[in-house]
């Protein structure tokens, strides 16, 4: 299967200027279309393993980072999120043009794919079972994620969760890590070799950086994973580690709180994430050091 | 409320639950909500997916299961039967 | 007329949808996203039975949207529960009388499959209306215009309420007095549609409007109203609507005159020319003929053509021409000014573009 970085820089251009790129990131193929080069580049240093397809092939969301017409294209430019002739996002400065793609593909699978009960958390698998943490924004989730991602776990996704209701197994969508302020400098120092993209600084956000996602992570972009532990996370500066069970419906309240369409999926969001509650073991998580969390993470028992 | 008032649970539910160390989760399937339930609820709930009954059966059902006193047993029932019936669980069948 | 979009040609002869490759599967569910068509178009496939002839990609999109479709219908159905139990206790608005989207899922119409919509839509009498904003408000149903402005516009001239919407459950009720406000030059009585409304057989406590009213009430909603980005869909509830009960003995032969009776002729001539050309509907000749009279002369019609069949089209870029925009725009002024007369249109227009927007920010 041929992939981004099969193409010659001038070949991935002319595709994103012209007809779009068709990119899969596991279950889900994208088209992306811009003239920006931001874009650009973002893509061709942190999509470069996954598969690519043909024009003409299906694409599940069309989507555009696009100059807005009039001034703004030439005077402190602007870009917009297009989804297919849609405009569903105020303009962002050019500057923040990858940030708004990657989150833009987020929105569009989290409003749209509503035959997975989406879960807005990270998710990532080793020796076949997953951990799935869900937190809300600051909590360090994606810290967390970027971690372990680089100690051996797999990447399922750094912000969806996707549980299949047919058989309760969670559905890859490894896309880069997104990073945010303090913590960008924390994975840069923790993980050798790392490959980020140039920090924005000034979004909604803080400033904000990616993650390249890891081969072997995009490689396996298929496989689906049983879940195991559910582990919502807190950093807390010089907080002791701790890992505190919690009680099953309360856990599942706490979920369905973080979730994105739990309401939409009605009886079968219910069952999902009820089998989900049983399958794993919910924890409380504390931490304020990263060995330590690794290490707490790496002795999680498999739930009885 | 009557004591002989006869109660049903209300057609299209099908009590979807779980239960879990002593707290018990509940699918309404008329309002599309989930609910957090105490045990007594959900006795009551699965004593009315057997058959409509009347509000002293059910009191009794509360009494065979749980530590009441009697001058707490009517509040309790009628407590209960007050709030499944404001949810949409349950409803009184005409005379 | 130009080569049918995809979704439109999948719509009057779904046997399409076999040979379709995977590119124009992709088209497909562009144009029917765009369209806010996918459910129906998902109802429509297993209607037929070919939800195994999908390939795997955009099956998988018709599960995302089967999800959506279920919820929805539980929604409606528990919604328009809890108002009739809200009015319960108001005189004259028993049975509740159903429009539009409400109706169709609650009567089990063909033209509900599939079809998802915002608002429930009830008619009351005029008489009533007092008594039954209160009865809402007092079970949590709020008004949610606060402009000053839109709330007289509303009472004054419109042939509804000002939408209501539940605190709690965040739903929206829009409480109609008639199909058209005051304002607009043709004046169909709602007592008589209140008089010919019909029970829905399994649903104690509700009604619909009559086969032949339904019918002219969906063609006034689309040929009176500004905004087509439902255009299509609305079409094709008129499509629905005319196949389920075209095989109703004298439906068709009744119809003109009903429509005679209303007001109406001229949006049902409309209704049966577009959806009949667009959508391939049977119409019987006799009655487009009976409908004669009631047609614009042969300029007008040509202009009307070129607008309703651009703006009918799925609001998506590989559906429009240099000309949709403006068609779209003509329709809606047009739309609009059927409802209000020019000089209201102008202060309304006025105020919805300048006064609202400066209050609220």
């Amino acid at each position: 299967m041929l992939t981004v970085a099969s193409l010659s820089r001038r070949q991935l251009e002319t595709r994103l200027a012209g007809p779009g790129l068709l990119v899969q990131t596991g279950a889900f193929v994208s088209r992306i279309r811009s003239p920006i080069r931001h874009v650009a580049d973002g893509i061709a240093l942190l999509y470069g393993d996954y598969p690519i397809h043909g024009a003409d092939g299906f694409a599940d969301f069309h989507v555009g980072l696009q100059y807005p017409g009039g001034l703004r294209r030439w005077y402190q430019p602007q870009v917009n999120f297009d989804l297919d002739g849609q405009l569903p996002f105020e303009p962002l400065p050019e500057a923040h043009a990858f940030p708004m793609l990657e989150w833009g593909l987020n929105w569009c699978i989290s409003t749209r794919a509503h035959a997975y009960l989406m879960i807005h958390a990270a998710v990532v698998e080793r020796g076949g079972l997953a951990a799935i943490l869900p937190a809300p924004p600051g909590s360090g989730k994606s810290t967390l994620c970027a971690a372990l991602v680089n100690r051996g776990w797999r990447l399922l996704s750094d912000e969806l969760a996707l549980f299949r209701p047919e058989d309760g197994l969670l559905v890859p969508v490894p896309r880069p890590v997104s990073l945010k302020n303090r913590s960008i400098d924390v994975i840069r120092g923790y993980v050798a070799d790392a490959v980020l993209s140039r920090p924005v600084s000034n979004t909604t956000k803080g400033t904000v950086a990616h993650l390249k996602a890891p081969a072997d992570s995009v490689a396996r972009a298929h496989e689906t994973a049983r879940p195991a532990w559910i582990v919502f996370p807190k950093y807390e500066a010089g907080a002791a580690t701790s890992l505190t069970p919690i009680p099953r419906a309360r856990a599942f309240f706490r979920v369905a709180d973080n979730a994105f369409n739990y309401s939409h999926m009605g009886a079968r969001g219910f069952a999902t994430l009820a089998g989900a509650i049983e399958g794993c073991t919910s924890y409380d998580f504390r931490y304020s050091n990263l060995d330590e969390a690794m290490a707490l993470f790496a002795a999680l028992e498999a739930p009885r | 409320m009557a004591a002989s008032e006869t109660w049903r649970l209300r057609p299209g539910q099908t009590l979807q639950y779980r239960q879990w160390d002593g707290e018990c989760i509940l699918y309404n399937d008329l309002s599309g909500d989930t609910h957090l339930l105490g045990d007594g609820a959900i006795e009551l709930l699965l004593a009315l997916r057997r058959g409509p009954a009347t509000r002293a059966a059910l009191a009794a059902v509360l009494q065979a299961e749980f530590d009441l006193a009697p001058a707490e047993l009517d509040l309790e029932t009628d407590t209960l039967l007050h709030d499944l019936q404001h949810l949409n669980l349950i409803d009184t069948l005409a005379c | 007329m130009k080569r049918l979009p995809i979704l439109v040609a999948v719509l009057r002869d779904p046997d399409l949808l076999p040979g379709l490759r995977l590119a124009d599967w992709d088209l497909l569910l562009r144009q029917s996203t765009s369209a806010n068509l996918s459910p129906t178009l998902l109802a429509l496939i297993e209607e037929h039975g070919l939800l195994d002839t999908v390939p795997a990609q955009p099956r998988a999109h018709l599960d995302w949207v089967r999800a959506l479709a279920t919820r929805h219908r539980q929604a409606v159905g528990f919604e328009v529960e809890c108002i009739q139990a809200a009015l319960a206790r108001v005189d004259g608005v028993a049975p509740l009388l159903l429009l539009k989207g409400a109706a169709y899922a609650m009567a089990g119409l063909r033209a509900g499959a599939g079809r998802l919509f915002g608002d429930i839509d009830i008619m009351v009498p005029q008489a009533r209306l007092d008594d039954v904003e209160s009865a809402l408000m007092l079970h949590g149903w709020a008004s949610s215009q606060t402009d000053a402005y839109d709330q007289r516009y509303y009472r004054q001239w419109m042939h509804e309420l000002p939408p209501m919407q539940h605190v709690r459950r965040q739903s929206s009720i829009d409480v109609h007095h008639a199909i058209l406000p005051q304002t607009a030059p043709v004046h169909p009585d709602p007592a008589l549609l209140r008089a010919a409304a019909v029970p829905i057989a399994h649903a104690p406590g509700l009604a619909t409007l009559a086969p032949a009213d339904m019918v002219l009430h969906s063609a006034v909603h689309l040929f009176f109203d500004g905004e087509f980005d439902k255009g299509l869909r609305d079409l094709l509830d008129l499509h629905f609507l005319f196949r389920e009960f075209g095989v109703h003995a004298g439906f068709w032969e009744a119809l003109p005159a009903r429509a005679r009776a209303l007001e109406l002729e001229r949006p049902l001539f409309y209704a049966l020319r577009y959806s009949r050309r667009l959508l391939g509907t049977p119409v019987p000749d006799a009655v487009l003929d009976a409908l004669a009279e009631a047609a614009p002369n042969r300029g007008l019609l040509a202009v009307m053509d070129a607008l309703f069949e651009r703006a009918l089209l799925p609001m998506h870029a590989s559906c429009s021409d240099a000309f949709t925009g403006t068609a779209r725009f003509a329709l809606y002024v047009r739309g609009n000014w059927l409802r209000m007369p020019p000089l209201m249109l102008a202060r309304h227009l006025f105020h919805k573009a300048f006064l609202s927007r400066k209050q609220s920010s």
